[in-house]
């Protein structure tokens, strides 16, 4: 059994080396051959996001500025370099009443992307890992519908620094399948560490039922070597301008696992409220069981059991300046809080070259 | 050990690939540039006019699923922002084509 256990990672690291071989045999006959849609050259553009916001946790006063620059350099028809970089100061109370500021910076991801043809993007660098849908495309602070990281976000390694192969096909009318997978090699520095691990995500969307489905797997190939799994789903209603997304992650270490669950309604039927959307999440985590009690000291939050819920508004007073708040309880035991946020956002856009919108 | 061979495969292969592909021939670009600059007929007015609202279609599902509906931006940016969405979205390659189509008319 033990020796069964032991084994089974491999197992797993062979079946993703055949089914790349699989791909690569299926694709690599699939040239693309007019990528270049309508002529249309692409330009390099810096775009991202600043926001500001004073969250109060637990009674404790934050306010928290942040600018994540995201650059992003086309070269030729297939390549595409990503450059995302983050700059915070967190500014909160000391015990006498002053404010003392924190600062945070970091590296999201810097990757080089090799469109290979169309079913096929090779991804090389620092990449944010392929683990369910909010990670990859919901955490930027202008498209998340609530400013709080959901339970799950701890679960899961972050990032990784290695190789991936991504993208989509179309089954048939109805379907669209997605699948990434990637390895990820160890790196110990402090503001870009990654562990070594491998991994990757499938998903399913049903374009006329505008639902999406997918599962993810992550293995770390190094200390305790455990596994994580995750489940994942999206439904926009064509009947109403809703979105219910939801996520699931379990891992088999000391982790636990956690889901959540959220609903983002859009009051576009009203006409002066159609700028307004209503957010709801309702969330869990189980830390893991059977863990002594300096573990659960050292695991901090990830040590014990919490129930969340949140509720929350965002107004668009543009298409790129939107401004949001919301109030979420949290039951951890002995320790309930209360956690309140509000502030702005702010996408920005801007081509790198002087006229880069020019034809 | 193991790993380090699965690794070093795994590399060899790609880069094969990566030749494979850089080599490979584009075929259909004259006939789609003579398709393009072929006289506007009705038929193609109509067909235009499906393309682009299915485009508009795959559009709201595959951008607004997770965020709010951006403007139009310069037909070069938007080239550069659907590569991007592509490789962060996983967006398929057919609806990749009808989104631009669509926000750059």
């Amino acid at each position: 059994m033990m020796c069964r256990l032991i084994q089974w990672p491999r197992k797993v690291a062979q079946a993703g080396l055949l089914g790349l071989f699989i791909l690569i045999s299926l694709t690599v006959h699939a040239q693309d051959d007019e990528f270049n849609v309508d002529g249309f050259k692409a330009v390099p553009i810096l775009t991202g996001s600043t926001a500001y916001f004073t969250r109060v946790t637990a009674g404790q006063y934050q306010d928290a500025p942040t600018v994540s620059p995201l650059l992003l350099l086309p070269m030729g028809d297939k390549w595409l370099v990503e450059a995302k970089g983050s700059y915070g100061d967190t500014f909160s109370k000391n015990a006498q009443g002053d404010y003392n500021g924190t600062i945070s910076y970091g590296m999201a991801y810097g990757q080089i992307d090799y469109i290979a043809n169309r079913y096929m993007t090779f991804v090389a660098g620092r990449f944010t890992t392929p683990f369910n849908i909010y990670g990859e495309r919901l955490a930027p602070n202008w498209i998340r519908a609530l400013q709080p990281n959901p339970l799950t976000s701890p679960v899961t390694s972050g990032s990784g620094l290695g190789g991936m192969i991504r993208g989509g096909f179309s089954g048939t009318d109805s379907l669209n399948v997605t699948y990434a997978a990637y390895f990820s090699a160890n790196n110990t520095h402090h503001l870009l560490a990654t562990d070594r691990s491998t991994g990757g995500r499938l998903g399913f969307f049903l374009p006329r039922q505008r639902l999406e489905v997918g599962a993810s797997f992550q293995q770390v190939l190094q200390a305790d070597r455990p596994h994580s799994s995750g489940l994942f789903m999206e439904w926009q209603p064509n009947r109403a301008p809703l979105t219910v997304r939801s996520e699931y992650a379990r891992s088999s270490g000391l982790k636990g696992s956690a889901y959540w669950i959220e609903s983002v309604y859009r009051l576009s039927q009203i006409p002066s409220l159609r700028r307004l959307e209503l957010v709801g999440r309702g969330e869990q985590f189980f830390a893991a069981a059977n863990i002594s009690a300096a573990t659960v000291k050292k695991l901090g939050a990830l040590g014990k059991d919490t129930n969340e819920g949140d509720f929350g508004m965002n107004y668009y007073l543009r298409s790129d300046v939107r401004a949001s708040a919301s109030y979420g309880r949290q039951f951890v035991l002995g320790r309930d809080a209360n956690l309140w946020t509000v502030g702005m956002t702010y996408r920005f856009i801007m081509p790198m070259l002087p006229q880069g919108g020019a034809q | 050990m193991k790993m380090k061979f699965l690794l070093a495969a795994f590399l060899v292969v790609s880069a094969l690939s990566l030749g494979l592909m850089a080599n490979a021939s584009s075929g259909d670009k004259d006939a789609a540039k003579d398709s393009s600059s072929s006289a506007v007929s009705a038929e193609q007015k109509a067909q235009n006019e499906s393309m682009r609202i299915e485009g508009e279609k795959r559009f709201r599902s595959n951008c607004g699923r997770c965020h709010a509906a951006p403007p139009k931006f310069p037909p070069r940016m938007m080239a550069t922002i659907v590569r991007h969405m592509r490789v962060r979205a996983t967006i398929t390659d057919q609806d990749m084509r009808l989104i631009l189509r669509y926000m750059t008319e």
